[in-house]
């Protein structure tokens, strides 16, 4: 037997032992095979755009989630990340000729940077005047790019960047893979050793502090992570619509980021991705479906605000932790996660009932 | 030279307002010595730890820790410099683990330098929790326990960062007789110092703020007694019993 057949049965056995054991992980896996053999089946135009979007939008959703969700630095301007890293990204496309692969790295690095300059005047506050303050960013920046219509293209923003790839299908692939890999890492972020401070930063800060450990720049972490993120985000949809306009700095974009986030639950990073791949495609079916009737009112904002607020009136914790706690039960003694079906712990054999 | 105190505090002042908290307090304490602060509620004891752990700062008055002054500090630099403190309302983590909690403290910079032959800090944070009991409840959310065991927690959090000065804010508070008891115990324990696994103890000196006097002479060398933010007695548990200033302002004619 040779490396390859080492390395087949290694992954069987990871996947036996590991993925298969909990149906979260085996969802995880249907999704991400799902999502990358999707183009086999169908190449149309207009529902790969849809995905690419929903891909783009659940870059910056988690991004939102790594802030507000685990560091509790309720954002309610994080449209500004997106929107700084679109204009910087198109500047430099159109104004320098850089290809996509330099200008959304500099323009992630254009997120980082607005994520300093907006994080340091917010390390003092908390809670709603933290919200108020980050929410006035976007805004003033709004101004300041009607003010310099020159550079920024005033409210028709900047147009014709070159192409993401030559390709719909290539577009397609570098926007969910990138996804899912940029998902992969923000929830190892949460997971690790300073994901604990982040966490507990939200908790208490004051007792983080006296626990020896420097507040501040584990705030402007997190703030400089979430910038990049999301700028990441923000580029791919300014080469994407080969457009950078005021109106990825407009409020809505940032409302909305929430909403997702909300919806598919808070402080997991994999619920608000959900929440994006649940909702931003079903308000394009709503466009579609509801473009037959034409004699209806817009009924569709009614429709989406009635399911949200529907689903946080049952589920408050959002709807991912919902749905997981109903098909897993945690191990009351070593905390592991099994089946809802087992009576007896997978790993140490505890009574489940 | 002689030698330099351990902690030196001269003219420590604090209003709030027009409250005045703590008025140009001033004592040294040596490297091994356990004082108790007691006084009224109100009397600025909480405000006089919270001062010198930098969670406020002074209006006037310095503080000096082994000859440097770290009044208006950060607080995280003075923990790092070997001050730890522990809070009278316990402010646990509670949605994260009991393990992830001490975790936070074997985190700082003061606790990886010291630790840098333990390369888990699991395992560090852990034996944090055995020295405190605790430990059988490490996987436990922080909202589950009992107001003993975030007591205890709060020393965990504290003894983790392995301190040479700990200010305790009422360990005593809330617990049961038998917890306090044990409390003492480790307190007396933790004094004496050495090894608890792969956490070392340096003996820290204290500061312990309590009510519960019976206790709290067992295991205190010296007794300071505020009252309106003021020293009003400073001497060993023997002599503060007999003091008839603290009866009048604290005791009671009941006496301990």
């Amino acid at each position: 037997m040779g490396l390859p057949g080492v390395y087949f049965r290694r992954t069987v056995k990871v996947l036996r032992t590991e993925v298969l054991v909990l149906p979260s992980r085996v969802a995880v896996l249907v999704f991400i095979v799902a999502l990358m053999a999707l183009p086999i089946f169908t190449q149309d135009y207009y529902f790969l755009r849809v995905l690419i979007l929903t891909s783009i939008f659940a870059i910056f959703a988690a991004s939102w989630d790594l802030l507000s969700g685990f560091t509790g630095q309720m954002n309610f301007g994080h449209a500004l990340f997106f929107g700084v890293a679109a204009y910087v990204t198109a500047l430099l496309n159109l104004k320098l000729g850089l290809p996509p692969y330099f200008s959304i790295p500099l323009g992630a690095v254009g997120g980082v940077l607005t994520g300093l300059i907006v994080g340091i005047p917010c390390l003092r506050l908390k809670g709603s005047y933290l919200a108020l303050t980050t929410l006035a960013f976007p805004i003033i920046l709004t101004g300041v790019v009607f003010a310099i219509p020159d550079i920024t293209g005033g409210e028709l923003g900047l147009a014709g960047l070159s192409r993401l790839t030559g390709s719909r299908v290539m577009d397609y692939y570098l926007t969910s893979g990138l996804m899912l890999i940029l998902g992969f890492t923000m929830w190892k972020i949460t997971d690790s050793k300073t994901g604990i401070i982040l966490h507990a930063i939200r908790e208490d800060e004051l007792a983080v502090r006296t626990a020896g450990v420097n507040t501040t720049r584990y705030k402007l972490l997190a703030f400089c992570m979430s910038g990049f993120f999301a700028g990441v985000a923000g580029g791919l949809y300014a080469h994407f619509m080969r457009l950078a306009g005021p109106s990825g700095l407009e409020v809505g974009l940032s409302f909305q980021v929430i909403i997702w986030a909300v919806f598919g639950g808070m402080v997991t990073i994999y619920g608000p991705i959900a929440g994006v791949f649940i909702l931003y495609p079903l308000m394009e079916i709503l466009r579609v479906v509801l473009d037959n009737f034409p004699s209806l009112p817009e009924i569709r904002m009614f429709i989406f605000a009635g399911l949200v607020l529907l689903t946080l009136l049952f589920m408050p914790e959002g709807l991912i932790p919902w749905v997981r706690d109903k098909i897993e039960t945690e191990c009351p003694r070593c905390k592991v996660r099994n089946v809802f079906s087992r009576h007896r712990c997978r790993v140490c054999d505890a009574d489940l009932d | 030279m002689a030698a330099q105190p351990f902690l030196e505090i001269s003219g420590l002042h604090k209003d709030f307002g027009g409250l005045t908290a703590t008025n140009e307090v001033s004592f040294s304490m040596g490297r091994d010595e356990i004082i108790g602060l007691i006084g009224p509620n109100g009397a600025g004891k909480t405000t006089l730890v919270r001062l010198i752990s930098g969670i406020l700062h002074p209006d006037r008055g310095k503080i000096r820790f082994k000859g440097k002054n770290i009044t208006g500090k950060k607080t995280w630099d003075i923990v790092n410099m070997g001050i730890a403190c522990t809070f009278q309302n316990m402010r646990p983590f509670r949605r994260l683990p009991i393990i992830a909690n001490v975790m936070v403290s074997c985190l700082s910079p003061r606790a990886m330098k010291r630790g840098e032959w333990v390369k888990k800090v699991e395992a560090k944070a852990m034996d944090a929790l055995e020295f405190a009991g605790i430990s059988d409840m490490a996987l436990e959310k922080a909202s589950t326990l009992s107001q003993g065991d975030l007591k205890r927690l709060e020393v965990a959090r504290a003894v983790a960062t392995e301190p040479e000065l700990l200010l305790l804010d009422e360990p005593f508070g809330g617990l049961s007789p038998a917890e306090t008891d044990l409390m003492a115990k480790s307190i007396a324990r933790l004094h004496k110092g050495g090894r608890f696994g792969r956490l070392h103890s340096e003996g820290p000196a204290m500061i312990i703020i309590e009510h519960k006097l019976a206790q709290l002479m067992k295991i205190v060398d010296r007794i300071i007694v505020l009252d309106f933010g003021t020293i009003i007695a400073d001497g060993t548990p023997e002599k503060i019993v007999a003091n008839p200033e603290v009866i009048e302002a604290y005791l009671g004619e009941g006496g301990v």
